[in-house]
């Protein structure tokens, strides 16, 4: 009834406007319609979103062990390493840093009955071998990604961390280095030795 | 007129000679810029004379994973969108190996720190601290998914996860209970040290400094159980 009502006053209202102020209303009804659209586009923004976090999971600590390592010189390293593979158009490049540090020194576990020998105010020690006291010394979560063209497996990433680690090895872990540890060694147990009250100290290393 | 052409030619010649010139300049310039580049900052070593007594290691292992998807967020028309975008599922896991070690400063034990009175031996060491020595991630357990709509994972994303699994490593570590783990460790290792140079083992204690709030007495009786 009401709909009908309406309709009827606008008829009304059509017949009451002059043929001359039909052009202008339907002009208004245009402005406005496109008013309205360019604000809802204004408002308009649409993003694709990708999220970049990890997911919270838990760690387990997997051992806890005892060591006794007494180091005495520390190398921190970082080394560029790349893969390239060979195509027919174009080559893939892998380039990563790796960052690692080397700990020299000496495993106290290894000292035998004996090697320590108290006479009086002196004491003499034979500590183990100086050398590298962790295989794994690595940190490749910290790796940085320098380039990348092409697909790569773990595989791949796998021999890259084992190029940085024998790289590392081959440039950091040299005879100068061992023997500067060694020195650096013999005066840091010496300098704790007399700190425990001995006047007369000897520290060697053992040449196994 | 023909002389003002000759010197119109021969003036632009030398403009054009003298440009080449200095494009072939700044190319060497840049040249030199790489390689300077190249030699600088790339092999970075840095060496340090210490002495810590290492005692305790921990072998943590992690899985870090990653999941996401591609969504369509905004406004359309004033209002509010949010939707999944279909294969657009991406998953990642990464199992990794952390070793953190627990040490000693040895550096800083002076003859202040260490008493002896009537056969006893009492030596004050620093507290213990934790340091994260290496990680590893088990390349062959490397799990990816990615759906039809999306491209594999880079390299540049693959190190930034496991860059935030290593932060997330560090951050969730248990000091405290490492710490007085590494203090008794420290204890196992020193005593039968100081027991060949002549203590009783009973005559032994080694105590730890009280360093920021953590306090642990220590004597080889107490280390023992």
């Amino acid at each position: 009834m009401n709909k009908q009502n309406l309709f009827r006053k606008l008829l009304n209202v059509g017949q009451l406007m002059s043929p001359f102020l039909w052009p202008i209303a339907l002009v208004a009804v245009i402005l406005l319609a496109l008013v309205w659209l360019t604000k809802g586009i204004e408002q308009t923004s649409l993003d694709v979103v990708v999220d970049d976090r990890i997911d919270r999971t838990p760690q387990y600590v997997e051992q806890i062990k005892t060591i006794g390592e007494w180091e005495f010189l520390t190398i921190e390293d970082e080394e560029l390493v790349d893969t390239v593979r060979k195509g027919f158009f174009s080559d893939d490049h892998l380039v990563r840093i790796y960052y690692g540090t080397l700990r020299i020194g000496t495993n106290l576990q290894a000292v035998r009955e004996g090697d320590i020998r108290v006479s009086g105010d002196t004491i003499s020690v034979i500590l183990p071998q100086v050398g590298l006291l962790d295989e794994r010394f690595i940190d490749e979560a910290r790796t940085k990604s320098f380039h990348e063209s092409g697909d790569w497996t773990p595989a791949d990433r796998e021999a890259l961390y084992q190029k940085a680690r024998r790289q590392m090895l081959h440039r950091r872990l040299t005879p100068e280095v061992v023997s500067e540890a060694r020195r650096h060694g013999e005066q840091q147990v010496a300098q704790l030795l007399r700190a425990w009250g001995f006047k007369h100290v000897e520290v060697s290393f053992s040449a196994e | 007129m023909r002389e003002l052409r000759i010197i119109v030619v021969l003036l632009t010649a030398v403009v054009l000679c003298s440009s080449c010139e200095n494009n072939r300049q700044a190319e060497r310039q840049d040249v030199d810029a790489i390689a300077s580049a190249d030699t600088l900052g790339l092999l970075v070593d840095r060496i340090r004379q210490c002495s810590r007594l290492y005692t305790t290691e921990y072998r943590i292992h992690k899985i870090v994973t990653h999941e996401d998807v591609v969504r369509l967020k905004g406004k359309v028309m004033n209002r509010h969108v949010d939707m999944e975008l279909p294969f657009g599922e991406r998953k990642m896991a990464i199992p990794m190996d952390a070793t953190v070690k627990a040490w000693i400063d040895l550096q800083d034990v002076t003859e202040e720190n260490i008493e002896r009175e009537d056969g006893r031996i009492r030596v004050l060491l620093p507290t213990p601290q934790l340091t994260l020595t290496s990680t590893k991630i088990r390349q062959n357990e490397v799990k990816e998914f990615v759906g039809l709509m999306r491209s594999r994972f880079t390299d540049k994303e693959l190190t930034s996860y496991q860059q935030q699994g290593r932060q997330a490593i560090i951050e969730s570590l248990d000091r405290e209970r490492f710490v007085s783990e590494a203090q008794a460790n420290a204890a196992r290792v020193l005593v039968p040290l100081i027991v060949q140079m002549g203590y009783r083992e009973e005559d032994i204690s080694i105590v730890f400094r009280k360093d920021f709030d953590l306090e642990t007495l220590l004597n080889h009786s107490v280390e023992k159980r």
